[in-house]
């Protein structure tokens, strides 16, 4: 499992073509390792928080930073992982930059 | 999992042009800043999610739908607010909030002219003339600021002080969302032409080293002119001659610029190589410009566009015809640059000092002092005289206001001919 954090730090926001970019880079990388990847999805800025039986509305204005999106992989262990989130797009540059946490699903995948 | 699915090119810029005037159809003149807001976020959500997933069927639906929630939690949330605020002594609200059924209602109607009316809403007479480029480029085209400072050749902060003061007065005068009734439409229609017409020209001079940036304002201002003329409202002689005028400049564009950056002259260029589908295009508005009896600046300069592509070869040049075409051109339109090139096509004709004769005789006060072309043409004509020291005079004055490089490569080369071993060359 792939989980990308982004930071809430408010940085210049992307213009419709720098988008346009970024998303050409990330069908290249899911084309690239379609047969690892499984599936995966982004998450809406905004959600609830359940604590000790008390809820709140996100967003987490007091995190820093906040899981962004998620994309399950199968890979054979943790460098072959590691090998395909290293070609993420925006892990050269700082644009769009966001830290990946790589972890193993417990259950039979 | 979706299968993986490219975007047609410039996706983004033109959904983003496309929802902002679907929006505010709903939203009103007075909340663009709203329209704007929802729509950059939808787009991010998108980024984020097509990124993992792949790109849906209905790419242009799914942010549609995604940025009209957007606008009614954007929506909810003022109203929340704007409950709150009596209690919180700060008195009521000012704006009565749209209500969300009138909003959803309004979403369920289709897309149709809302980017037309978008772009008469960004040439408004209350919107300052300096604003207009910058809003239309940010709300129709989906520029960020700093793209349009780099199109416009200014700064980001500039940019941002024109749109904000853009927005403001539209709001001031709470401006219809709807394209102008017949009676103002035509000087309606001529100040969106004039803006079009910028953010074409401005992409066909290389002032600047951003090339790329540069292609893409000629390509917008194309479409603008096309969304027009697609439309019964703009579907008039006047529309039909700039897209003329587009296209056939649009021709030259290969061919203007050399392997390694430089400017190829008219003279020079391969005319092989110019875009004939483009030609083809330029014709068909061309001939369609003709019905009527209106003559408008763009019917002139279409005229004088297709003079130099009918040309077989630059020593076919009906100069003549060309010289007469600005003259026609300055009596509707005066400026001194259309001055400097009759005086370039007369200087063809009769020979350069007919050429500067002409320039002579612009009055002191109109001459552009600051634009280098009007200087590198003066240096040519004495050059061709032979008056090097008159040429190395005026090239270098022409070298001092320019800023582009390939500009100024150019007359870096050109100064070396006025270098007294290279005099013999004069006499040609």
């Amino acid at each position: 499992l792939f989980i990308f954090r982004e930071s809430t730090e408010s940085r210049p926001q992307p213009s419709p073509e720098e988008m346009q970019a970024l998303q050409g880079a990330w069908y290249k990388w899911m084309q690239k390792f379609s047969s690892a990847i499984v599936g995966g999805d982004g998450l809406k800025p905004s959600g609830r928080l359940v604590k000790a039986g008390i809820v709140t509305d996100g967003p987490y204005t007091e995190a820093k930073e906040v899981i962004a999106s998620f994309t399950i992989i199968q890979a054979d262990d943790y460098d072959a992982a590691v090998a395909i989130a290293r070609e993420c797009p925006g892990q050269d540059t700082g644009k769009g930059c966001h830290r990946i946490e790589i972890r193993e699903l417990g259950g039979y995948a | 999992m979706t299968e993986p699915r490219a975007l047609v090119e410039h996706f983004f810029r033109h959904e983003f042009g496309r929802l902002v005037a679907v929006l505010t159809r709903s939203l009103g003149v007075r909340r663009l800043d709203l329209a704007e807001d929802v729509v950059q976020a939808a787009l991010i959500e998108a980024l984020q999610t097509w990124s993992r997933r792949g790109v849906p069927e209905d790419p242009g639906g799914w942010l549609y739908r995604t940025a009209r929630n957007l606008a009614i939690d954007g929506l909810r949330r003022e109203r929340t607010h704007a409950r709150a605020l009596p209690r919180l002594g700060e008195g009521g609200a000012r704006e009565s909030p749209l209500h969300e059924e009138q909003l959803e209602a309004h979403f369920a109607d289709e897309i149709g002219d809302e980017p037309l009316r978008l772009l008469f809403v960004c040439c408004h007479e209350a919107v300052p003339a300096e604003s207009r480029v910058a809003l239309a480029l940010r709300m129709l085209c989906g520029f960020s600021t700093a793209e349009i400072a780099r199109a416009l050749l200014t700064t980001n902060a500039n940019v941002q002080k024109r749109i904000e003061r853009a927005r403001d007065r539209l709001r001031e005068l709470d401006v219809e969302f709807d394209t102008p009734a017949a009676a103002e439409l035509n000087a309606r229609l001529e100040a969106v032409l004039a803006v079009v017409y910028l953010v074409f020209t401005q992409g066909c001079y290389a002032t600047h080293g951003d090339m790329p940036i540069r292609h893409d304002l000629c390509d917008e201002g194309r479409r603008l002119a096309r969304m027009l003329a697609a439309h019964p409202v703009g579907d008039v002689p006047a529309v039909h001659a700039l897209l003329a005028l587009m296209c056939f400049q649009a021709a030259r564009f290969d061919a203007r610029v050399a392997a390694d950056g430089t400017i190829v002259l008219l003279e020079e260029q391969d005319r092989s190589a110019w875009n004939h589908s483009d030609v083809r295009e330029g014709m068909a508005w061309f001939a369609r410009s003709a019905a009527g009896d209106e003559l408008t600046r763009y019917h002139v300069e279409a005229a004088i566009a297709w003079e130099h592509c009918r040309a077989a070869t630059f020593a076919d040049t009906d100069w003549r015809q060309i010289a007469g075409l600005y003259d026609t051109l300055e009596r509707i339109a005066p400026s001194p640059l259309h001055a400097l090139n009759r005086a370039v096509a007369e200087a063809y004709l009769q020979g350069p000092q007919a050429g500067l004769d002409l320039l002579a005789a612009v009055a002191k006060d109109d001459v552009p002092a600051r634009y280098p072309g009007w200087h590198a043409v003066i240096g040519e004509l004495h050059f061709r005289l032979g008056k090097h020291a008159a040429a190395a005079h005026a090239w270098q004055e022409a070298l001092r206001w320019t800023t582009a490089r390939a500009d100024q490569e150019f007359l870096r080369r050109r100064l070396a001919f006025c270098r007294p071993d290279h005099g013999s060359q004069a006499n040609e």
